[in-house]
C-alpha cells in the first residue's frame, strides 16, 4: 500500500497559509497583550463572566438550530426572530406586570415566571406557524430552497414585527433584584448575569431530560436518524418535527426574556446577530450534537468578549471592543472551512 | 355528493378564514393604514383619499385570491355550476369579512395602541368606512364576500377572457400607483389634456380607468384570440418581416430608454439609477447563484469593496491621515481607478473563493454571510479609521467626468452611466450564459461530481464565478461611490446582499430578462411608491418564501431551469400527495395495477 504523494495545490498553499497566520497572530497578539500588562485582572474576570452569561443565552438559542438541523437538515435561519418576538412578548408582559407601581412589583419572582412563559408561548406558537407555513412544503426540495424560504421569513418575520411594534427601541423594566450583585467562587457576578447562567443551565437539563428519557425525545432521536424508517415504526413524523420546533421555540423565548434583562433594549432587528452568533455556536459543538451547541455558546460568548481584548489590544487596535462581532464570525469562518464537523461533530453530518 | 358538498364548503371557510387572517394581519402590521392615502380610483367629487385606495385594495386582496382559488377548486371537482361556485366563493369572502369585522369591533373597544402601535382610532375609522364600528364590521363582510363572488367568476371565464380581465385589473393598478411618475411625464410631453383627463386629484379617474382597462381588454383579446381579424393579420406575416418588426420594437426600446432624462423628473432618472445599481448587482449574483449554483449571502462585500477603492482612490479629502493616506490619497481620476477597483473586487473574489471551494451548499451560504458580515463591521470600526474614515466613511469623492462631455453634476445625470454599464453587464453574463464556460458553471450547479467526472475543472470554474461576480459587484459599489461622492458604512448592510437575491429569485435564477424583471419590480416599484418605506423588505421577505414555495423557478425562468426544477419536485410532490390525499392518489393506483 503506498501512500499517494500529497498534491500541492495553489488553493492548498492558500489555506495552510491563513491558517498559520491565524495562529501566529492570536498566539502574538495574546503574549503582547499580556506582557504589556495593560489590562487587569479583575476586568478580566469582568470579561469572562460577562461572556459567560452571554454565552448561556447563545446556548439556548444555538440548541434550538441544532434539534432542527438534526431532524431536518436545514439551517432554520429564521431561529433569531423567533428569539426577538420572545423578548417582546415578553417585554409587554414586563410592562404590565413589573413596572412601576404594576401589581408584581412586590412578588417579582412570580412576576418573572409569568413573562417567561408569556415569551417561550410566543416563541414557541411563532415557531411552529413558521415550520407549517414556510418549512412543510418544501420537505423534499433541493437543500438550498429551504435556506432561502429561511433567509425570507427571517425578513418577514422582522419587518413584521416593525410594522407592529414600529421601529423604535424599547426597554424592558428594571427588576430590582436583578439590580444587585453576587460575589460567588470568587467571582463577581451581576444578578441578572447569574439568573441568566442558572436559567440556563435548568432549562438544558429539562432538555436532556425530554430528549434522552421521554417517548418525545425518543420520537424526535428516530428522525434524526432516518425519517422514512421512523415512519415506518410508527412515529408521526409531521408532528415530531412540528415538536422540535416547538421546544426550539420555548428555549429561543427564554434566551429573549434572559437576553432583554441583560441588556434591556428590545428593537425588531434584535435577532439577527445572537442569531447568527448561535449558529456559529451550534456548528462549532458540531451541528446536531445537543451537548455541542450548549459548549459551543459558551465557548463564543468567552471569546467574543474576551479576544479582542487579548489578541487585538496587543496589536495597538484602537477600541478592540467594537470589533467582537468580527471575532464571533471570524470563528464561523475558520470553523466551517476548518472543521465543518465541528469541535464534537460526527463526520456522518457533514 | 352530499359528502363531497360538504368538504367544500368545508375548504370554503377555512379558506376563508386564512385570507381573515391575512386582512387581520395587514392591517395590522401598518400596511393598510400607510396606503390609506393612496389612491388608485379618484372619488368622483374630488374629496377625501379616493374613490379606491391602495390601501383598500390591499386590504382586498386575500378576498380575491380566496375567490379565484376556491371557484378553482369547484371547476376543477367539475360539481356545481357558476352560480353555485359564485355563492361559495361569496361564502369564503365573508367568512374572511366576518374574521375581519369582528377584529375591527375588537380593536374598536379596546385600545391596543401601547402594543401593536399601528391600530389607532384614525385606522379604525378609515376600515370602518367613517361609520359606527358595527355598521363598518358590516360593510366589511358584504364588500369581502362581494370582492371573492366577482373573483369567483372571474375564474370561472374562459381560459383567454380570465387572461384579459385580470391583465386589465393590474395594468389599472399598476398605471394608478405609477401616477407619480407618469404624470409629470404627460405634462413635460405636453399631453395636458390627457394628463388632466387621466389624473385628477390623486389616481386615476373613474372614466380612465374604465378606458383603459377596455383598451387593455381588446388589446389581449385582439392579439390572443384565434378568430380575431388582428391575430389572422398577425399570424400572415412573414418570417423575415417578423423578424424586422422585432428589431424595430427593440430599437424603439432602446430609445425610449434613453429618453427617460428628458421627459421625466429628475426623480425618475434617481429612481433609475438606484434600479441600475441594484440590476449590476443582481446581475453579478446571478453568475454566482444562478449560474454556477454556489449561494452567496456575503455578496455586500464586494460592492463594499468596489465602494470603499473608489472612493479611497479618488477621494480629495485631506480628512484622512494616517500610514494608509500616503498609500492612497492618490486623488486619481475615476477611469484611471475604475480598472483598478474591478481588479481588487476580483482579487477578493477569489480570495474568499478560495478556502470555500469544498463547502457544501448550505455552509457555504453560510460562511460567505460571515465574510460580508465581517467586511460590514472592518469598514465602519475604529480600528480601520486612518484608510476608510470609520463611522464617518469617505468624503469628498470627486464628480465623475465623462471624457467629451464634462462633469456630471446633479445626482440624476448618472442615469446615463449606470444604463450604460449594466447594458454591458448583460451583455456580459448574456455572452457566458450561452458560452462553454457557462455551460460548464450549469453543470457544475447541478451535479458537482458528474461535471467533474465529464472533465470540468470545478475549482477554476468556481474561482471564475466567484472572481467575475465580485468584478461585477465591484463595478456598481464604484459608481455607486461617485454618485453619491461619499462612501458610508451604513450603506453595506446585510439587507443589500438578500435584497439583490430576492432580485434574482424573484425573477428566476440564471435568466437576464427576469434579472431586469426583478429589479424593476422589486427596487424601482417601492422607489416609487414612497409610502413602502421600510414596508418593502417585509415585501422582499415574503416573496422570497412565496416564490420558493410556490414558484421556486422564478416569474421568467429559463428554460432549463423549470425543467430541472420540476423533474425533480414533480415526482416528490406526486408522492408526498399519494400520501397525505388517499382519495386523490386513488385513481394512479388503480391505473398502476390495471
Amino acid at each position: 500500500m503506498l501512500r499517494r504523494p500529497v498534491r500541492i495545490t495553489l488553493v492548498g498553499v492558500l489555506m495552510w497559509g491563513l491558517a498559520i497566520a491565524v495562529i501566529v497572530g492570536v498566539v502574538a497578539g495574546s503574549i503582547a497583550t499580556l506582557s504589556s500588562g495593560g489590562i487587569s485582572g479583575t476586568t478580566w474576570t469582568r470579561l469572562i463572566v460577562a461572556g459567560l452569561s452571554q454565552g448561556a443565552i447563545y446556548a439556548l438559542i444555538a440548541l434550538g438550530y441544532t434539534l432542527v438541523y438534526g431532524v431536518l437538515l436545514m439551517i432554520n435561519f429564521a431561529h433569531g426572530e423567533v428569539f426577538m418576538f420572545g423578548a417582546f412578548a415578553g417585554l409587554f408582559v414586563a410592562q404590565a406586570l413589573l413596572g412601576v407601581d404594576a401589581p408584581f412589583m412586590e412578588q417579582p419572582l412570580i412576576g418573572l415566571l409569568i413573562v417567561f412563559a408569556a415569551a417561550m408561548l410566543t416563541s414557541m406558537t411563532v415557531a411552529i406557524v413558521l415550520e407549517r407555513v414556510a418549512y412543510r412544503p418544501l420537505r423534499r426540495a433541493p437543500r438550498l430552497v429551504p435556506l432561502i424560504t429561511a433567509i425570507g421569513a427571517s425578513l418577514f418575520l422582522q419587518y413584521t414585527a416593525f410594522g407592529l411594534f414600529g421601529p423604535r427601541t424599547r426597554r424592558y423594566p428594571s427588576v430590582e433584584f436583578l439590580e444587585g450583585r453576587t460575589t460567588l467562587f470568587g467571582l463577581e457576578f451581576a444578578n441578572v448575569q447569574l439568573v441568566t447562567i442558572g436559567a440556563a443551565v435548568v432549562l438544558m437539563t429539562l432538555l436532556y431530560y425530554v430528549v434522552e428519557h421521554t417517548r418525545t425525545g425518543r420520537s424526535m432521536r428516530a428522525v434524526s436518524e432516518d425519517k422514512d424508517v421512523a415512519a415506518l415504526m410508527g412515529i408521526n413524523v409531521d408532528r415530531t418535527i412540528v415538536t422540535t420546533f416547538a421546544i426550539g421555540g420555548l428555549l429561543a423565548g427564554a434566551a429573549g426574556v434572559l437576553y432583554a434583562f441583560l441588556f434591556l433594549n428590545v428593537d425588531f432587528g434584535m435577532g439577527i446577530l445572537p442569531g447568527i452568533k448561535a449558529f456559529t455556536a451550534a456548528v462549532l459543538g458540531g451541528i446536531g450534537n445537543l451537548a455541542g451547541a450548549a459548549i459551543g455558546g459558551v465557548v463564543i460568548g468567552v471569546m467574543e468578549r474576551v479576544t479582542p481584548s487579548l489578541v487585538l489590544y496587543g496589536f495597538g487596535v484602537p477600541s478592540p471592543g467594537q470589533l467582537s462581532d468580527v471575532v464571533a464570525f471570524s470563528v464561523l469562518v475558520l470553523v466551517l472551512i476548518f472543521r465543518p464537523t465541528g469541535l464534537f461533530g460526527r463526520k456522518e453530518n457533514v | 355528493m352530499d359528502a363531497t358538498m360538504q368538504s367544500t364548503y368545508r375548504r370554503a371557510i377555512n379558506a376563508g378564514l386564512i385570507a381573515g387572517v391575512a386582512m387581520i394581519y395587514l392591517a395590522s402590521v401598518g400596511l393598510v393604514g400607510a396606503f390609506a392615502e393612496r389612491p388608485i380610483i379618484a372619488s368622483i367629487g374630488g374629496e377625501g383619499p379616493g374613490l379606491i385606495t391602495l390601501g383598500r385594495v390591499m386590504l382586498a386582496t386575500p378576498a380575491f385570491l380566496i375567490g379565484l382559488i376556491v371557484a378553482g377548486r369547484i371547476r376543477g371537482t367539475g360539481t356545481g355550476t357558476g352560480a353555485s361556485a359564485a355563492a361559495v366563493a361569496a361564502l369564503s369572502g365573508a367568512v374572511a369579512g366576518l374574521l375581519f369585522g369582528v377584529f375591527l369591533l375588537l380593536i374598536a373597544a379596546v385600545d391596543v395602541r401601547g402594543v401593536f402601535l399601528p391600530l389607532t382610532p384614525a385606522l379604525v375609522e378609515t376600515l370602518a368606512f367613517g361609520q359606527e364600528p358595527i355598521v363598518g364590521a358590516i360593510i366589511n363582510v358584504l364588500l369581502a364576500g362581494a370582492v371573492a363572488a366577482l373573483a369567483a367568476l372571474i375564474r370561472l371565464l374562459d381560459g383567454r377572457d380570465r387572461a384579459a380581465v385580470l391583465a386589465a385589473i393590474g395594468i389599472v393598478l399598476l398605471v394608478a400607483m405609477l401616477e407619480p411618475i407618469i404624470r409629470p411625464i404627460l405634462g413635460r410631453v405636453e399631453l395636458d389634456a390627457v394628463r388632466d383627463f387621466m389624473f385628477t386629484g390623486g389616481g386615476l379617474t373613474l372614466p380612465a380607468a374604465a378606458l383603459l382597462a377596455g383598451l387593455v381588454i381588446a388589446y389581449t383579446w385582439s392579439t390572443r384570440h384565434p378568430s380575431s381579424p388582428v391575430r389572422r393579420q398577425l399570424d400572415a406575416v412573414s418570417d423575415e418581416r417578423r423578424r424586422q418588426l422585432q428589431i424595430g420594437a427593440a430599437i424603439i426600446g432602446v430609445l425610449i430608454v434613453l429618453a427617460v432624462p428628458f421627459v421625466a423628473t429628475g426623480f425618475v432618472s434617481l429612481v433609475l439609477f438606484n434600479v441600475g445599481l441594484y440590476l449590476m448587482l443582481a446581475l453579478g449574483l446571478n453568475i454566482v447563484v444562478g449560474y454556477a449554483g454556489l449561494l452567496d449571502l456575503g455578496y455586500v462585500a464586494f460592492f463594499a469593496v468596489g465602494a470603499y477603492a473608489m472612493g479611497v482612490l479618488t477621494s480629495s479629502a485631506s480628512s484622512m491621515g494616517g500610514p494608509m493616506s500616503a498609500l492612497f490619497g492618490a486623488e486619481w481620476g475615476f477611469w484611471l481607478a475604475l480598472p483598478v477597483v474591478l481588479i481588487i473586487a476580483a482579487i477578493v473574489g477569489l480570495l474568499i473563493g478560495a478556502p470555500v471551494l469544498r463547502l457544501r451548499g448550505d455552509y457555504l451560504a453560510i460562511v460567505t454571510l460571515g465574510f460580508g458580515e465581517i467586511a460590514r463591521v472592518l469598514v465602519g470600526s475604529e480600528a480601520l479609521r486612518p484608510a476608510l474614515g470609520g463611522p464617518n466613511g469617505v468624503v469628498g469623492v470627486p464628480n465623475l467626468t465623462i471624457p467629451g462631455f464634462g462633469e456630471l453634476t446633479s445626482p440624476g445625470e448618472y442615469y446615463y452611466p449606470v444604463v450604460a454599464f449594466a447594458a454591458f453587464a448583460a451583455y456580459m453574463a448574456w455572452r457566458l450564459s450561452n458560452s462553454r464556460t457557462g455551460r460548464a458553471w450549469m453543470a457544475m450547479r447541478e451535479d458537482e461530481t458528474v461535471a467533474q467526472a465529464t472533465g470540468v475543472n470545478t475549482t477554476n470554474y468556481k474561482l471564475l464565478a466567484f472572481a467575475l461576480g465580485g468584478t461585477l459587484g465591484g463595478l456598481a459599489g464604484a459608481l455607486f461611490a461617485v454618485q453619491l461622492r461619499t462612501v458610508f458604512p451604513g450603506s453595506f448592510l446585510l439587507i443589500v446582499s438578500i435584497t439583490v437575491l430576492a432580485i434574482i429569485i424573484l425573477g428566476g435564477m440564471g435568466t437576464i430578462r427576469g434579472v431586469i424583471a426583478g429589479a424593476l419590480i422589486l427596487v424601482g416599484l417601492p422607489e416609487a411608491l414612497r409610502e413602502f418605506g421600510e414596508y418593502r423588505f417585509l415585501v422582499y421577505g415574503a416573496a422570497l418564501v412565496a416564490m420558493m414555495v410556490l414558484r421556486p423557478e422564478g416569474l421568467f425562468p429559463s428554460k432549463t431551469r423549470r425543467a430541472e426544477l420540476h423533474e425533480e419536485s414533480d415526482e416528490d410532490k406526486q408522492l408526498g400527495e399519494s400520501f397525505q390525499d388517499p382519495d386523490r392518489a386513488a385513481p394512479t393506483a388503480t391505473g398502476a395495477n390495471a
